[in-house]
């Protein structure tokens, strides 16, 4: 529990503090009122993007910085240790439609953001040296903040959509140290490789929709 | 496999645990030993009843696992035990992994067993329990003394099933222990469980292979031995198989934990005890093991402090003035304890409070210090260590001993000159340590200069005038005594005695100029501080200009330039050597060296003196006087190099058999060696060469004749015994100890014909002659024209003359112009006023009245005659030179309807319009219709003189028959004007091309 204390809790107070924490979200009925604490900016699907692209220039170097820090075996064994083999990930559908991206890429987010607190507890406490990592944890876990308010916003202005149901990723609370380290290089690598996807996807579907409107 | 973690091999029993209770009853038991003793002597009787071994049976067997520390604890009782019966057994133990029949570990247990106890025995397995199922199994035997041989084995207890439940969990794999932390240098048994049956595993410790042994299908394992501390963030540890499936875990290794070392306690106020040791590697580990703590123990008060610090402790003296302390420092982390003790008497464990210093009464040369210790209780005596240091070194060293305050007078000390001295006390009783060095810096005062300066001087005389430079060297710091603010300069004229006026030269300067003239003087410098003036220095310039000496060459150690001279007789105080550093500059930078009256030898080496570079040494006598007087001059170099430069050599004398080479401009002093001579390179077109001359090979190995002159001196050569129209290539290159110039070029030089030498005699006299004469004709060259060649021959002077009078007509003379009688002349119009005017550059008529007839037939006096044609030539040997020279001749403007002349008046029209295109501009104005030829006639003028008229008695004509035309030119352009008193001979027409006379 301290886990849900100090990551994922305190991650859903801040964004859906109208609404309690901890329950899953459900998709809010389309006709059901939607409103958000600040004004949305009218240009949020362009921060989305920009943050998209940002994760994702920067996903690979987080993900090297991680590995490295574990020490071997895990540089020479990536392929084993840290396969993106994460079950119960949120899925994505690129060519879905915009509405049903921004609830996917929520969910992703939402998962990714929960992943990240706790990879950030655990090596704080089992890398407490490897600064740069810390750093670089922390930047990710701020920008996916960022893009988690953006998303919402944007869902709840154009689409009325207050609530999405989200899962998210085991907490490692209680696992052995191993499983810590192979599990957030799982994770961070499964995170570099749905970021690629995403941020492809939306920038591709902004193109389609800017394109729509002339055919 | 795990004899090693209990080392139980041998009988003895091994058991980690093990409780008895004690019967309170002592008195009880006695009889109840009795009452067994008569048992069994009564048994031993019984020879039935020996044979049946005694059913005490280990029961009640139970295993529990502790999984965290590898250990199986069982507990038994032995139930057949009388009451308050107590028996001394031995447990025979069997250990079996994964299966019964796999025993692994057997061990021996022996002890008093008393009744209703229940016994404990541990064991440690080196294989994580998780790995594995074990199973257990006890009997026993009795082995009292009491109980007489043969004592028989009870039946073995049923297996006891050990197996750690659910190590597995909801995972496919997993590698034991986890997490586990040991000890750098500990071996460590790693196990890898699947629930799939194993094949082909690979585990890795911190990526090196380790070697895998499979203890069923589903359990690997592998042993590290010795195993090393990597990083404190734990050594990873990851396991694989096939099919595709892995686990890992992390192996947390610590540092042996150390022994503190250089323990101690100190105090320094008799109020608390400052503990310190060094505590050795760290021991902590990142989540797994903080840093170790330390706790200091003292036995004698019983009280313990838990230290914050790593490698310090404070300890509260008690009030109670207790002497001695036992102190035990505990360091301890997870895996094991370390202790160390001291015992001392507080009284013996004093170090002094770190002193405070002062210094007073500083002079130049001595300064006294004062320090004070702070309390350290019971005003103990101190020793106090002080020390002196100057320029970073210590140069004194004292010791005192005090109570609370100390005074110590620092001597000998050099004026103006920082010092730092310090100070550090111990107990003087019980020595510990010396307190911390207190000390400060503090600069002793200035004293007046203690030497005088070194002076020298460098005199030049000029037209009757000296200049004398005095130099002189800046006092050491030893003998400055304080900072030097100016130099006096007293110039004394010991011919002329006046009043000594001191001149003040400020520091830094080390020279000064002085103008004196051929008297002698006596100069006195001072230098001067703030304090005061140091002893004169003095030097006499005499008048007396001194004496030339021989320069002689001086030889060259490794250590400098080793001078010697010979010693002088008489009033010597002592010698200086004065020489410049820097020759080749021009600069000088003179420098001298002070020597004794006994010395007649020193070396001088400077840091200045350059390869290549000569150097001159003059070595000076000082008189008793102080006068300074030339005794050797010496000249040499550190290091000789090879020349750099060749002479320019200039070729002269040249003849067909020989030639001069000189190169008298070549320096020899300012090269870099001595030179010793020079080679003449000469290339020879034959290949022979000339006497003198031997072969030699050059540098770039062409092979030519080399003459070598051996004198420096000698800077000319004549090349002789040449060829003539010889080609020759010559090269000259001065040699030295360390080898030639430098190869340059060679110069080539053509021997000339062996008789061009007298063609030129001859010829360039010649030459010259002509050339003179050629100028004294051409500066006289009107008189030559008039001598030899006038434009009008006299023919009185004409050479014909002579020849017709010697070979024709010896009687022929000169024809009389007066004797000339023209053939006829006819004026056939007399223009009134008429009047040409002429202007010209060269000649100008400014009016010109024609006042006698202009226009004139000359008619031919011959009968054949018939107009115009070929004119009769003849030679006119009336020519009057009067009239030719007076540069004026009559010109008679012929009228152009001369019916005799019509064709020549043709092209007499033709003529003018061609003159008047070409100079009309220039010729000023010609009227129309008078415009004619000139002519000039070489008749002269019987009228010459005549201002007024033509000649009214004209010649004969039959006298006058042969003529010469002298000229034909434009009127006006070439000849001379026609004036008034101009007389006009013979006037004619020409025709174009033609000549009529």
């Amino acid at each position: 529990m301290k886990v849900l204390a100090a990551g994922v809790v305190p991650l859903l107070l801040v964004l859906h503090w109208k609404h309690g924490a901890g329950s899953p979200l459900p998709i809010t009925p389309d006709n059901a009122t939607c409103a958000t604490r600040h004004p949305c900016h009218s240009n949020l699907m362009d921060q989305i993007r920009n943050q998209l692209v940002q994760l994702n220039s920067s996903a690979n170097a987080l993900f090297i910085l991680y590995y490295t820090a574990q020490g071997e075996p895990f540089p020479s064994n990536l392929d084993k240790l840290c396969r993106p083999d994460v079950t119960d990930f949120p899925p994505f559908h690129a060519n879905g439609k915009e509405k049903a991206r921004l609830v996917e890429l929520y969910r992703i987010i939402a998962y990714l953001g929960a992943s990240l607190g706790n990879i950030t507890r655990d090596q704080k406490v089992l890398n407490p040296n490897a600064l740069s990592l810390h750093s670089k944890l922390n930047a990710t876990s701020d920008t996916m903040r960022g893009l988690l308010s953006n998303v919402l916003c944007h869902l709840c202005s154009k689409y009325h959509v207050a609530n999405v149901d989200v899962a998210y990723g085991p907490d490692t609370s209680n696992k052995d140290v191993f499983q810590k380290k192979k599990l957030g290089c799982q994770l961070l690598g499964k995170y570099k490789q749905v970021i690629a996807v995403v941020a492809q996807a939306f920038q591709t579907g902004d193109l389609e929709a800017y394109s729509d409107p002339r055919s | 496999m795990g004899a090693r973690s209990s080392g139980a091999e041998s009988m003895e029993p091994r058991a980690l645990l093990l409780t008895q209770k004690p019967e309170p009853m002592a008195l009880f038991a006695f009889f109840q030993t009795i009452l067994l003793l008569v048992s069994l002597s009564l048994r031993t009787c019984q020879s039935e009843v020996l044979s049946e071994p005694l059913p005490l049976t280990p029961e009640s067997l139970d295993v529990s696992i502790n999984s965290a520390q590898r250990c199986l604890h069982l507990q038994w009782r032995v139930h057949s035990l009388a009451y308050h019966q107590e028996l001394k057994m031995v447990f025979q133990i069997e250990i079996s992994r994964i299966n019964t029949s796999n025993v692994i570990w057997v061990d021996y247990y022996s002890t008093t067993v008393k009744w209703n106890q229940v016994l404990h025995w541990s064991w440690e397995s080196e294989l994580p329990l998780e790995c594995a199922t074990h199973f257990v199994r006890i009997r026993s035997r009795v082995d009292d003394a009491r109980v007489p041989e043969p004592r028989f084995w009870s039946n073995w207890s049923s297996w006891k099933e050990v197996n750690e439940q659910n190590s597995l969990g909801h995972k496919a794999s997993s590698v034991f222990p986890v997490d586990k932390l040991v000890e750098e240098g500990s071996n460590v048994t790693i196990c890898y469980i699947s629930r799939s049956h194993q094949n082909n595993v690979s585990c890795y410790l911190d990526g090196v292979r380790m070697h895998v042994e499979q203890l069923d299908p589903n359990v690997s394992a592998f042993h590290v031995n010795n195993v090393a501390f990597v990083r404190e963030t734990g050594t990873n540890i990851f396991c694989e198989m096939d099919p595709k499936d892995d686990a890992g875990t992390v192996l947390f290794v610590s540092k042996v934990l150390e022994e503190p070392k250089d323990f101690s306690c100190e105090t320094q106020d008799f109020k608390t005890l400052h503990c310190t040791w060094d505590p050795g590697s760290d021991t902590s580990l990142v989540r797994k093991q903080p840093y170790q703590s330390y706790t200091l123990f003292e036995s004698f008060s019983g009280e313990k402090r838990l230290c914050e610090h790593k490698n310090w402790c404070d300890w509260q003296i008690a009030q109670d003035s207790q002497e001695m302390y036992n102190f035990t420092l505990v360091a301890e982390n997870y895996l094991r304890k370390r202790s160390v003790n001291i015992l001392f008497n507080l009284t013996h464990r004093v170090r002094p409070m770190t002193p405070k210093v002062f210094f007073k009464n500083i002079s130049a040369t001595n300064a006294t210090m004062t320090w004070r210790v702070h309390s350290t209780g019971n005003h103990r005596t101190l020793l106090c260590q002080i020390e002196l240091h100057g320029e970073g070194k210590v140069i004194q060293q004292h010791n005192a001993s005090i109570k609370v305050n100390g005074e110590y007078l620092l001597s000998e000390l050099e004026p103006d000159t920082q010092y730092m001295a310090r100070v550090h006390c111990g107990d003087a009783n019980h020595f510990w340590k010396w307190s911390e060095w207190s000390g400060e810096n503090f600069t002793t005062l200035e004293a007046a200069p203690s030497e005088a300066p070194d002076v020298w001087r460098d005199v030049k005389s000029e037209l009757g005038n000296r200049t004398v430079t005095l130099f002189w060297k800046p006092l050491s710091k030893s003998h400055a005594n304080g900072k030097i603010r100016f130099y006096n300069v007293i110039v004394e004229n010991l011919d002329k005695p006046s009043e000594l006026e001191p001149v003040p030269i400020p520091a830094p300067a080390n020279h000064t100029k002085l103008a004196l003239d051929q008297c002698s003087y006596r100069i006195h410098v001072t230098a001067n501080n703030s304090v005061g003036t140091s002893p004169a220095s003095v030097i006499v310039i005499s008048g007396d200009p001194g004496n030339q000496v021989e320069e002689e060459r001086v030889n060259v150690t490794a250590d400098g330039f080793s001078l010697s001279w010979k010693p002088q007789s008489g009033d010597v105080t002592g010698y200086v050597v004065e020489w410049c550093d820097r020759p080749q500059d021009g600069s000088c930078d003179l420098q001298w060296e002070n020597l004794g009256p006994n010395t007649t030898s020193t070396v001088i080496s400077s840091d200045a003196f350059r390869p290549g570079v000569r150097y001159n040494f003059r070595i000076y006598g000082i008189s008793t006087k102080r006068i300074a007087y030339l005794l050797e001059q010496k000249t040499g170099y550190s290091q000789e190099l090879a020349p750099l430069v060749n002479p320019q050599v200039v070729m002269s004398n040249l003849t067909s058999h020989s030639f001069t080479l000189s190169w008298k401009d070549y320096p020899t002093e300012t090269q870099r060696s001595f030179i010793r001579g020079y080679h003449v390179y000469l290339k020879p077109k034959e290949g022979q060469c000339h006497p003198g001359f031997e072969k030699a090979a050059l540098s770039d190995n062409s092979v030519c004749c080399k003459y070598k002159i051996d004198k420096p001196e000698q800077k000319t050569f004549v090349v002789e015994n040449l060829q003539p129209e010889s080609i020759y290539e010559f090269f000259v290159t001065p040699f030295t100890s360390v080898g030639e110039g430098p190869l340059d070029a060679f110069t080539k030089v053509t021997t000339p014909d062996e008789h061009s030498h007298l063609l030129i005699r001859i010829i360039l006299p010649t030459v010259f002659c002509v050339v003179l004469i050629m100028i004294v004709c051409y500066l006289n060259s009107q008189w030559m024209k008039e001598k030899c060649y006038p434009d009008i021959p006299d023919p009185y002077k004409s050479s014909v003359l002579s020849l017709i009078k010697s070979k024709e007509n010896p009687h022929l003379t000169i024809m009389s112009v007066k004797d000339c009688i023209p053939d006829a002349i006819e004026v056939i119009n007399k223009p009134e006023g008429s009047k040409i005017q002429f202007s010209g550059t060269r000649n100008s008529l400014t009016e010109t009245e024609i006042t006698k007839p202009a226009y004139l037939y000359l008619l031919p006096a011959e009968k054949n005659y018939s107009g115009p044609g070929p004119c009769i030539c003849f030679e006119n040997f009336t020519y009057n030179q009067a009239a030719s020279n007076s540069g004026s001749c009559g010109h008679v403007p012929v009228p152009p309807t001369a019916p005799s002349q019509r064709g020549l008046l043709t092209s007499l029209e033709n003529l003018l319009k061609a003159l008047e295109k070409n100079y009309m501009n220039s010729q000023g104005e010609i009227p129309a219709g008078e415009t004619t030829l000139n002519y000039v006639s070489q008749l002269a003028s019987p009228m010459s003189g005549d201002k007024d008229s033509l000649p009214t008695d004209p010649p004969v004509p039959a006298l006058c028959s042969e003529y010469k035309m002298q000229m034909a030119i434009p009127l006006g352009l070439a000849s001379p004007p026609l004036s008034e008193n101009s007389s006009v001979s013979s006037v004619t027409l020409l025709d174009q091309g033609d000549h009529h006379h």
